[in-house]
């Protein structure tokens, strides 16, 4: 049951074409990371997931970057 | 989180469900730098700044529980914090919690569930609403040892009801109230507001164009008892700091007797 501000339509939109976009967490030098998988079977880091602020300075994990694999 | 067991790097599994091989095997043409660098480096953190012994949680636009919410939406997963939650309790290095808040409310018992989380921690922990606590994020910003709420921060107290799905329940108005009774019950035994306060706040007319409830702002929030001061990240991390010396304090005593 939803207590939120937002309204459903927002929440909600009508479904334009559905995007097949896999966001997964993984673990990136041992931080927790959002990571989003593209068309080359690589990571594109979305949102670093853990809770250490020191592992938000770290600039090889920084939102945006490519993990190969 | 250093409690999470460590697996390999470059494994692209979520940390509770570990594979003995990667799903995939590595074309080896394709290995780049950062392939190498994550090999060489292997486990071991870069050792490039001490972990913070305090560890900073933020909760942003809509609490998602029960329901995946479509892409558009920016969320907070109750799968994602509830872990978090438990290494920090486990950890013995992490000594206090700051919880920042920015959103506009989401799924009840997720939030209930990060509140009752927060608030049974037994490290000490401080709120922070910045823009702000809407709906859930109440129970939230309340969960804490103590709360802080900037300036323009502002907090929608407005009464449960059915706006967006509800899945197999019976959609009573006995329902609806009893889900409304658990989020006013959480807020009254955790923050200085009485109940008859919070409930004339939910239901007043007037101050909001289309629909029942308050929009509290920074101070009046401080006024009416649902947070215990104004103030920013600076205040917040001192006050965190205090309470961290004391508990300490309060643990070497316990040591001694």
């Amino acid at each position: 049951m939803w207590y939120t501000m937002m309204p459903k339509e927002l929440m909600f939109p009508e479904p334009e074409g559905i995007s097949p976009i896999t966001q997964n967490v993984i673990l990136y030098n041992g931080i927790p990371v959002l990571a989003e998988r593209d068309e080359n079977s690589s990571y594109r880091i979305i949102r670093v997931m853990s809770t250490d602020p020191s592992h938000f300075l770290m600039e090889d994990c920084q939102p945006g970057t490519v993990i190969k694999e | 989180m250093p409690d999470m067991p460590n697996f390999n790097d470059e494994q692209p599994n979520v940390p509770q469900e570990p594979k003995p091989e990667g799903p995939e095997k590595k074309d080896e043409s394709e290995q780049s730098s950062l392939l190498s660098k994550i090999q060489t480096l292997g486990q071991t953190n870069v050792p490039q700044m001490e972990g913070s012994s305090i560890h900073c949680l933020t909760i942003v636009g809509q609490i998602e529980g029960h329901v995946q919410l479509p892409p558009n939406n920016k969320t907070t997963k109750y799968e994602h914090l509830i872990p978090q939650l438990v290494a920090i309790e486990q950890n013995p290095k992490i000594e206090g919690v700051l919880i920042i808040l920015n959103t506009v409310g989401g799924d009840v018992e997720a939030g209930l569930a990060i509140s009752e989380m927060i608030a049974s921690l037994s490290k000490p922990t401080v709120s922070l609403v910045l823009g702000g606590g809407h709906s859930i994020g109440v129970p939230i910003a309340v969960s804490a040892d103590y709360s802080y709420i900037a300036q323009t921060a502002t907090m929608t107290i407005h009464p449960v009801r059915l706006t967006g799905l509800v899945i197999g329940v019976p959609q009573t108005f006995e329902y609806l109230d009893k889900m409304q009774e658990r989020v006013i019950n959480f807020v009254i035994a955790h923050s200085g507001i009485t109940e008859e306060k919070f409930k004339e706040l939910m239901f007043s007319k007037g101050n909001l164009t289309r629909d029942i409830g308050t929009n509290v702002i920074g101070k009046d929030a401080v006024a009416y008892g649902l947070i215990d001061e104004v103030g920013g990240v600076g205040q917040a991390l001192k006050k965190l700091n205090s309470l961290i010396e004391q508990h300490r304090d309060d643990e070497s005593k316990e040591v001694i007797q």
